[in-house]
Parts: C-alpha cells; structure tokens; sequence
C-alpha cells in the first residue's frame, strides 16, 4: 500500500451528488480514497500547493483527435488564439499579411528545402480573406509551402507546390481552384489534387503516418486545458498506430487516451474482432474498445444531410458517407457483438438513419446500457432527443460550432429558427437523455472550459446569442465536460467525478467557476492537472 | 522530389467502377478479373468478395493480395489515398486499374485522380445499376441525389440483373437512364457479365474464357464495326465527332493519324470517354486510320459511326516536313457532367 497525499483546496467541486462539495480529497495507489472537509483530515500532513486554488474531476474530451498532436508541429496560422502543447499561448492572426509573417518567421527560423506546413487558416474569420498561391509565394520562390484550412478540407500550396504536381491552367478538375486568369489559384480540394500533392512532395500519407511525438503532442495540448482523458475519435488503427499508441501511452503520460476504431477502415465482422483483441491489452493510460461511424458530412461545408426543409439557402443536399441501409447492418452486427458505437451525424435526416438504426439493432438484439452515442448530432429536433432517450442513446453535442459557424448557420445554412435550437443541451437535459459537449480539436481549438463556454453563453462570433432558451447553467455544462463524457465513453465508473475509488484525476483552476460570470469561464486558468494521483503542472503560462 | 516516372513506362488504364451499394461492382469486378489476362491492380472495399483461386495467391499481408500473375488486389482498408499511392509506387507498372468505389460515392470525385496523375489515363467510368431497384431508388427522397449523381457521371452504364425484369420492364429503366445521361450507352447484364473487350485497354482483343464460353450469344447483341481510311482527320473535327457518337457505341480503339502532317494517335474510347494519345515514335503503325469498335445492335451503329467520321477527314494530308513541329499531345474527350 502507498502513501496517503491529501490536497487541500479553496473549493472542490466533486460532481458527486451525494457530496457535491469538499476542501479535501485524499489520494492513494492513484485513487481517490476520502473526500471531505479539513475536519476529516485532522492530524494528517497536507499537500497545500492546491490550498488557494479549485479542484475538479479532471476534464474529459469525448470527441477530438490525434492530428492534433500532429498538426502542432506545423506552424498555427489560424484567426482564433490557440494554447500550444507547451501550455504556450500562440496569438490569432486578423490577417493575410499576419498570416504570411508568421510563416516567414517559420520559414526563416528552419530554411530547409522541406515542406513549410501551416494550419488552421481560417477565412471566415478574417473577413472572407482568401490565401493564394501569390500570398504564399511572398515566403519564398523555391521551398514547397502548403496551409491547411481550419476545415483540412482546403490546402492552400505556393507555385513551387503547384509547380511540382504539375498543376497549371490547362489542369481540368473542380479541385484545383483557378483565378479569374485561369491560372491555379493555390487552392486545392478533394481527393484528386490531394493524391496528387502527396507523390508531387514525396509523402506517404496524408497529415504524415503517426510517430510518437504526435502523441506526446496531443497529450500536451490536452494536458494544458485540465483534460485527464480525451478521445480520439476516428483511427484506422493500422498495426504501426497501435504499437505508437502503446509505447507511448506511459503512467507517465499526463492523459488517458481513448482511440475509436473508424468503422471505415474494415468489415463489422472484422471490426468486432480487432475491437476484441485490442481491448484485451487495455491498459490504465490507454483504451480501446470504441467503434466510430461517419454517417454524413458538415452543414457549413454543405455535406450533412439534412430533413426538410433542407439548407436555409436553397443548396442541394448533402453526402452519405454510409447509405442507410448499410449503417443498418453495420450497427446491427457490431451492436450484437457488445460494442459501443459512437455515430457521427450532422444534419437531422443522419440523425434519422442512425436512430433507425439503433432502433432495428435494439429489436433484434435489446441490450441495456448500451451507450451508443450520437457525435455532433448538431441538428436534433425535440422528437429526435426523445427517441434518443428512449433508445438508451446519449448524445455528444458540437457547442463550439455556435460560436464559430453560428452567424453562418443563422444567415445561410439552415436559418434562424434552427440555430437556435442548434447544439441543444438544454433540451438534452431536461429529457434526461444523457450527454457531453465536445471541440472536435483540431477542428476547433481543445479547451473544455471554452466548450463550456459556448454551452452556457452560445454566443456567435459577432456577439449574437443564438437560442437563449438551449442555454445550460455552468454547473450544468461543467457536469457535461467530467461526468457527463466519461457516461459517454463507459468510463464513469471511473473517472469523471471526485469520488472515492475513482481515479485521483482532477484539474485544478486558478478561479472557482461558480462563481464566475458566465461571460468569464472561458477565460479561468488551469493550474495543474493530476492524473492518477501524479501531479502535472501546467507549463509556461506566457 | 517528385518521384519520376521510367520514361519508357506507359500511363496505366484506370477504370473506375461505380454505382449504389448491391448493384453488382464486385460481381463485375470479378467478371472482369476472370475474363482477362492481364495484369491488374485491383482495388476493392471488401476484399472478401473478391473471388481468386487460391492456388494463384503468391502472397497476403492483409491489405494487399498478390497473385502469381503479377496482378494485384489491395482493400481500401488503410485509406484510399494511401493505398492509390501504394499501388502506383509499385516497381512494375500495370496493364489496368480498376477501383470499387464506395456505394455512396461519387465516381467522378475518384476519376479526377486520372486526370491529374502523369502516371495514369483514366479509361471510363463504368456505373452499374440494379436494373430491378433503379426506379425505386431514384424517387427515394433519401438515397435519390447519390444514386443520380452516379448515374450523371458514367461514362458507360451496366443495367444489371436484366433478367429480374421483363422486356417491359428493362425498356421502361432504360429509358429512365437515358433521360437522365443522355449520351451514355446503356448496356443490359446479367450477373455483371459484359463482353471484357468493351472495358479492357490496349489494341489486342483479351483473350476471354467468358467468350470463348458462350460467343454465340455476344455475337447476337454486338455489332463489330471496322472503320478504315488512308488520310487523317482534321484534329477539332474528330474531337467534335467522337462528342457526338451515337450512345449505341460502346467501344472503339484504334490508329488514327491527325493534322497535317498525319501524326499518329492512339485513340482509346470506352462509352462516351475517350482519349488520344500520340503514337510513341518506336511503333509506327500502320499508314492509315484503323479503328476497330463494338456496338449495341448491329450495322445500322457501324454506319453512322463511319458517316460521322468521314466528315472530319482531311482531303489532302501533307508530307512530314523534316524538322518536326511541336510535340503532339495527350487530347481528351470533354465529358459533360451536370453537378
């Protein structure tokens, strides 16, 4: 048996309903042995470092990605600021000559002949501003440049890119964007250009195969927003991922990592059978044992699919990224064999399909306490919320997106009345239907306390608040981003509240969120995390 | 940093399969398989359903099954992108490439890839349709827009399980097809059998164990159209001419000589798709136009095929001057596409 730690603290917040609030928590062998106030602990030596600060259960991301970790070896050129791995800030950019500053600086800073990569570009942001090849090629005439928009759906490359994949004004596909000259305007999309830069610069796979630097990345940038588990939520899990995954998922790594199985990747009857043999060497920093479907795309790219009355500005409806039926036989077979499934959807016809779904899988097959969960499910409709419930779904809902797509939502996608019961957690919670909130990081920046944020304000961009009535209390959404995402990851057992036998993963805030004002809980600074009783300063606060 | 092409190495065929999950790409990807012998790269969503004779399989690591015969057949489990990549990094170029795309997706989005990739010629795309569920599945509110935009982007139509359906009933999804791609042909199957010519590159007839199984039954639905000429066409005329064949031609391949000088030009046409490609200078063929084709129906085809072509003849070719003009290029068909 180890030594007994007892932290002290100006407030704990347990999320534990039967001792909602505390000053002292006791740790042993990484886990929670007694929770109280200082009363309960006379006489014991106390670890005061936490005295003046508030602890947490530790956050828990139910919906990002490891290419976070990836990206942040590239050089950030998004509009928002960003904390980095480091626990560094790094500043929003408000324009096309800031853009290309910092990647002269990058550029300067490391002049090889490899490939300059930034990310996270973000037009929407700064007025509309487009990247072009011209921009890029400011940088330098010689040297491959390529930027990733916030989307990844978007690659702006310089001319010598261009030059490279043999991309010209005679190239004749929608994906290689061209100025009104007819000359390539750097922008790329779509599959085709995509092959064709990845041979044109020698890469072998798209944002790079997974080394184990992208892992401790992602750990990082996880760790500095007071996140103690996080979810990656869709991987091929190629054989060379799993080993990364495994040597790097140390007791001393400062996250618990939870990988989705991409669906996409092989057959169910394949599936069930990876999941099985993957779950049987889980261990306490890394578990698997999740299947992640993709059933459409995204409303601001025009891809979700949505019910009537479809997209606010007329546009044509969406993809299937799985035909209806399909997704029936594939949730089906892995339902039966006792997986979780976690299923993407957008527009509320996906929601549909996949409630369907389920439904059939239920019928044929009723398990209790399932917890398949619906990702994003951004456009659910009250029935949909009940249904849900009844099936014994719960939700992961995208409250970020109120504030980065929130003015494109309410003016062109699907139009005031359906913003504002966009991302609607208040509803979730009044039906009892269980659920969490999420950033998909990359896509947005991780940051549970500004997922939370997004939930309790839902203020756009511009300031508008879309659909006061969805709004959660922060207690609310601060119970949606620890207890709420472990029930949705089947991990509430274990994590996710201060609660004896728990692990002793907690997050430790400058600030006592409660009582902040609603406006500021974005903004409380995270101090440490610990996980599994090991401390974890947060680093550079700069 | 780009790794180069062998200069001497041919752009590989690829031929993209399309069309709505149950449809038949496998079963026709199979037939294809079986009725060729060429060395193909295969590249499938379910490996499973491939069928190959276990005595060719040289090796299997899982995502890529090698056969003694040089072909290759990889699952698209790893990633497309990734595993195209794999494919065309290979040390031995292949005779043809064909690749299942998803039942949901658009095939289009992947025959781009050809158009772009020096390595590769984009032969057609091949879109199969379960003759029985077409109708049914275009008015479904859900799965309509997908299964249209397959139909929009084929280059040649394969109206499968024909014979679920009564003449009636093939006529009646045949004309929905055509309304809706009005140039494509439209060829009716079962089991995903077609003639292996129609889709397999290269100028020598495949040597087919499905013809040579049943040829009787070929010979009856296809015309074989033979068009020859000395001379050359005028380059802008046979491009307009190949815009507009009849959608009962399926096939034609063949010499052709263009311009002038009569420069000499593969021509690769697979439905409504078709490329010209300047002669390599080691294989001068012939000294004429030879073109060999395969049509629905018979004669009538073959007749207003060659009055089409004849009109973008040229009536007087000139000699080769003896410093040659620039380099003669790659032309393509423009296919079009409503989006």
């Amino acid at each position: 048996m180890g030594e007994t730690t007892v932290f002290e603290a100006r407030r704990i917040i347990t999320m534990d309903p039967s001792c909602p609030e505390a000053t002292h928590v006791a740790v042993r062998d990484g886990r929670i042995l007694s929770v109280g106030t200082a009363s309960d602990f006379v006489g014991l030596p106390l670890d005061q470092r936490f005295a003046e600060a508030v602890i947490l259960p530790g956050f828990v991301e139910g919906h990002a990605h490891v290419m976070e970790g990836t990206l942040w070896k590239y050089t950030y050129v998004g509009a928002g600021e960003r904390r980095d791995p480091a626990g560094k800030r790094v500043a929003g950019l408000a324009s096309i000559d800031a853009v290309i500053d910092r990647l002269a600086q990058a550029h300067d800073a490391d002049p090889g002949d490899s490939v300059l990569v930034g990310w996270g570009f973000d037009p929407l942001h700064i007025a509309g501003a487009r990247l072009t090849r011209r921009d890029l090629d400011r940088i330098s005439p010689d040297r491959p440049i390529v930027v990733f928009h916030a989307s990844l759906h978007i690659i702006v490359a310089n001319s010598r890119v261009l030059d490279l994949a043999g991309f010209t004004s005679e190239t004749a596909i929608a994906g290689v964007v061209k100025h009104e000259d007819g000359a390539p305007s750097g922008e790329l999309q779509g599959i085709a250009p995509r092959l064709r830069l990845l041979r044109a610069l020698g890469w072998t796979s798209w944002t790079g195969d997974l080394e184990p630097a992208d892992v401790v990345r992602f750990a990082g940038a996880a760790q500095v927003q007071g996140i103690t588990t996080i979810a990656d939520l869709h991987n091929d899990l190629p054989a060379r991922t799993v080993e990364i995954y495994r040597a790097a998922c140390t007791p001393d790594l400062p996250v618990r990592i939870v990988p989705a199985l991409a669906s996409a990747s092989c057959a169910p009857e394949e599936g069930v059978a990876r999941i099985a043999a993957l779950r049987a060497e889980n261990t306490e920093r890394l578990r698997f044992g999740l299947v992640k479907i993709i059933v459409d795309g995204s409303i601001q790219g025009f891809t979700a699919r949505l019910g009537a009355p479809g997209y606010h500005n007329g546009a044509p409806n969406g993809l299937w990224y799985v035909a209806p039926d399909d997704l029936k036989r594939i949730v089906g077979i892995y339902h039966a064999a006792g997986v979780q499934l976690h299923i993407h959807t957008n527009g509320d016809e996906a929601t549909d399909a996949a409630l369907e779904a389920i439904a059939a899988a239920q019928e044929k097959t009723p398990r209790a306490d399932h917890r398949h969960t619906l990702q994003h499910c951004q456009m659910a409709r009250p029935e949909q919320l009940a249904r849900a419930k009844d099936l014994g779904l719960c939700v992961n809902l995208f409250s970020n997106h109120l504030y980065y797509w929130g003015d494109v939502h309410r003016d062109i996608t699907i139009g005031p009345e359906r913003v504002a019961r966009m991302n609607p957690a208040a509803s979730a919670l009044r039906m009892g239907l269980p659920f969490s909130i999420h950033s998909d990081a990359p896509v947005t920046p991780l940051g549970p306390l500004f997922v939370a944020w997004c939930a309790v304000n839902r203020m756009s961009s511009s300031g508008a608040v879309l659909g006061p009535d969805e709004r959660l209390s922060i207690e609310q959404a601060l119970h949606a981003i620890t207890l709420g995402a472990a029930f949705t990851l089947h991990m509430d057992t274990q994590i996710g509240s201060i609660t004896p036998g728990k692990q002793a993963d907690f997050a430790v805030l400058a600030d006592d969120p409660l009582t902040t004002p609603p406006e500021a809980l974005k903004d409380i600074a995270i101090l440490a995390t610990v996980v599994g009783g090991a401390v974890h300063p947060t680093a550079a606060r700069a | 940093m780009r790794p180069p092409a062998p200069a001497s190495r041919p752009r590989q065929p690829l031929t993209v399969i399309g069309g709505f999950l149950g449809a038949g790409k496998t079963t026709l990807v199979n037939h294809l398989l079986a009725a060729g012998e060429r060395r193909y790269a295969v590249l499938v969503n379910d490996f499973g359903a491939i069928n190959v004779d276990a005595g060719l399989i040289a090796s299997h690591d899982g995502q890529t099954l090698r056969l003694t015969n040089g072909c290759i057949c990889c699952s698209l489990g790893e990633g497309f992108l990734t595993t195209l990549a794999r494919v065309l990094a290979e040390p031995e170029g292949f005779d043809h490439i064909l690749i299942e795309a998803s039942g949901v997706g658009d095939p289009s989005a992947i025959a781009d890839i050809a158009l772009v990739e020096p390595d590769l010629v984009l032969s057609a795309i091949l879109v199969v349709v379960d003759a029985e569920s077409i109708a049914s599945q275009l008015r479904d509110p859900r799965i309509g827009g997908t299964v249209l935009r397959q139909v929009q982007a084929a280059d040649l139509l394969i109206l499968n399980k024909c014979d679920r359906l009564d003449a009636a009933g093939r006529a009646q999804a045949r004309a929905a097809l055509e309304a809706l791609a009005p140039r494509c042909p439209v060829l009716e199957a079962v089991e995903a059998r077609i003639p292996a010519d129609i889709v397999t590159p290269g100028l020598a007839p495949a040597r087919s164990r499905f013809r040579a199984a049943s040829p009787a039954r070929h010979e009856a639905r296809f015309g074989r159209i033979l068009y020859e000429r000395s001379g050359a066409f005028d380059p802008d005329g046979l491009r307009a001419a190949l815009n507009r064949t009849p959608a009962s031609l399926l096939r034609l391949k063949g010499w052709v000589r263009l311009g002038p000088y009569a420069t000499p030009h593969l021509l690769q046409m697979v439905g409504r798709r078709w490329t010209l490609t300047p002669a390599p200078e080691t294989a001068p063929p012939g000294d004429g136009i030879a073109l060999v084709g395969i049509a629905c129906g018979a004669v009538p085809a073959g007749c207003a095929l060659a009055d089409l072509l004849d009109l973008a003849l040229l009536h007087a070719p000139v000699p080769r001057p003896a410093s040659s003009p620039a380099l003669p290029r790659t032309i393509t068909g423009d296919t079009p596409r409503c989006h």
